[in-house]
């Protein structure tokens, strides 16, 4: 792992405000790793009508 | 203990109105079992035996009397313990909510009760719903009644093992990312997440506000229909809550599936690395529905890496938000698989749960355009038979994605059902999916292929010890 990814992870931790186990930090790193990989498929551009279902209605239009 | 399991819902309704079994013996009956079985499985955190035997008395006098409620009146059940019933702790299973008694029953709780359904106990779940299977919290993780060395799958876990081993004919469950439908395949039970928005999750300790929904897992489909004419309802308390009517659950079940047109998602199997014996199993559910009269197709899902970006950032990012002051000042009090799964969620940005969103319902717009075209969907839920227990994975991360979860950020209605067995001997199953709100034709489907394939003559050794 990169200097410049540690520092990342880091950062990320202090911000969360949670503490992490000297003994568990590579594998927390890891896993924030593995996170991130997997979550790059957000970074693809959206339209802007694109809105959230931060609360889905799926009953909208049902009745 | 009894040799036999305890008989399904349906069943047990039949013998209390024939009058051929009582309330006090069925409640009984299940009391021994949980009791005999309890060392093996580990599926309750607590049982419930003096608060049953009352409530079995009282159905039994309502029952005789001539006041029987319905078709479930006299019958247990079990409660997942994150859910509420009034006056029982609801811990769970943590020692954060240790000494946690609930003052009020969860919204299903009260139904089933208004029901006539008799509490038997509260079962075992991964932590908070999520984490793992774990040997540093107050209670052992439940064990899987076809082979005890084995994962029950989870979060429900002592739902599926409770219902697996004929203790409980219905048991709740709760599904954020397939918590109902992953121990329902792993213990060769039925599960049912229903669409969100459809049970109630009032009363129900919260994991992911808007992927949590809650559902059952019985033995048989029939059963699963007779649950959710209890369950199922708008609920005014619940923000998530939709007021859409209730069908009769049971007025098409027995319908067969000539002319419904079933999507078999084939390419998702390889997309989400589920293995040849699970595979095949998939393949010869189609071909068997096919058989049935069903006009069976091949259809293709989005990638499932978009699904696992969705649930899992939304997931991680809501339950950290719960979770994140009991994280920052007491840590130790919850499993370490459990404690570093919700730490995680504090790593991810505003924008990356915004952008999650946005994709859910670009998301759920392209699987609702399938169903222009198909009725239901087949699916894998799970990759293959369940692991050994002490073999499953306990990293912050999960190496493998849950499939189940799909239909989380999709919201569709989603069931698991056995559809054989592994070479081990352990159980295999299939998801079927319907239109939002159409748990019905889910039902229907499932009843058909339940009935045509058999596999629910079979039951793990332990339950007819």
């Amino acid at each position: 792992m990169s200097d410049d990814a540690d520092s990342e992870f880091a950062a990320a931790v202090a911000r969360a405000g949670v503490t992490i186990p000297p003994e568990r930090w590579v594998a927390m790193r890891e896993a924030y790793v593995s996170m991130q990989t997997l979550l790059k498929v957000l970074d693809d551009p959206l339209a802007y009508e694109d809105e959230p279902a931060s609360m889905p209605r799926f009953d909208l239009g049902v009745k | 203990m009894s040799a036999e399991p305890l008989p399904t819902l349906a069943e047990a309704g039949r013998k209390i109105a024939a009058g051929e079994v009582s309330p006090v013996e069925l409640t009984e009956a299940a009391l021994a079992r949980a009791v005999a079985l309890q060392p093996k499985l580990d599926a309750f955190i607590e049982i419930t035996a003096d608060r049953a035997r009352a409530a079995a008395k009282r159905a039994e006098k309502e029952i005789t009397g001539g006041r029987r409620r319905g078709p479930l009146h006299g019958i247990p059940y079990g409660l997942k313990d994150i859910y509420d019933a009034a006056g029982l702790r609801t811990t769970a299973h943590s020692r954060v909510l240790i000494e946690n008694v609930a003052t009020a029953d969860a919204a299903t709780t009260a139904r089933l009760e208004e029901a006539g359904m008799i509490l038997i106990g509260k079962l075992a779940t991964h932590e908070f719903a999520t984490g793992g299977p774990a040997w540093d919290l107050p209670f052992p993780p439940a064990r899987n009644p076809w082979n005890t060395a084995h994962f029950t799958g989870g979060s429900s876990s002592g739902s599926g093992a409770a219902v697996a081993a004929g203790i409980l004919g219905l048991a709740m469950g709760s599904d954020t990312g397939g918590s109902i439908r992953l121990p329902a395949a792993y213990c060769g039970t039925v599960g049912l997440k229903p669409t969100y928005g459809r049970v109630s999750r009032r009363g129900v300790v919260p994991l992911c506000y808007t992927l949590d929904t809650t559902g059952p897992l019985t033995w048989t489909v029939e059963d699963t229909a007779l649950a959710m004419q209890v369950l199922a309802g708008h609920d005014p308390r619940d923000p998530g809550s939709a007021d859409v009517p209730v069908p009769d659950y049971r007025a098409g079940l027995r319908d067969d599936v000539k002319g419904l047109r079933i999507g078999y998602c084939r390419d998702f199997n390889r997309d989400g690395e589920v293995n040849a014996e699970q595979s095949a199993a998939l393949d010869q559910a189609a071909q068997l529905l096919a058989r049935e009269g069903a006009e069976v197709t091949e259809v293709a899902l989005p990638p499932n890496a978009q699904f696992q970006a969705c649930a899992r950032t939304i997931s991680h990012s809501e339950s950290f938000a719960i979770h994140a002051d009991v994280l920052r000042t007491r840590p130790e009090l919850y499993a370490r698989v459990t404690r570093e799964r919700l730490m995680l969620g504090g790593f991810l940005t505003a924008a990356q749960y915004v952008q999650a969103q946005r994709l859910r319902r670009i998301l759920t717009r392209k699987v609702d355009a399938l169903f222009e075209t198909v009725d239901v969907l087949l699916t894998a839920v799970i990759p293959g038979a369940a692991p050994v227990l002490e073999e499953t994975d306990d990293g912050p991360w999960r190496r493998q994605q849950p499939l189940a979860s799909v239909f989380n950020v999709t919201g569709h209605p989603a069931m698991a059902q056995s559809c054989g067995f592994s070479a081990t001997g352990l159980p295999l199953s299939a998801q079927f999916v319907g239109r939002h709100f159409d748990e019905a034709t889910v039902l229907r489907v499932g009843y058909a292929y339940e009935q045509a394939a058999g596999w629910v003559n079979q039951r793990p050794a332990l339950a007819t010890l």
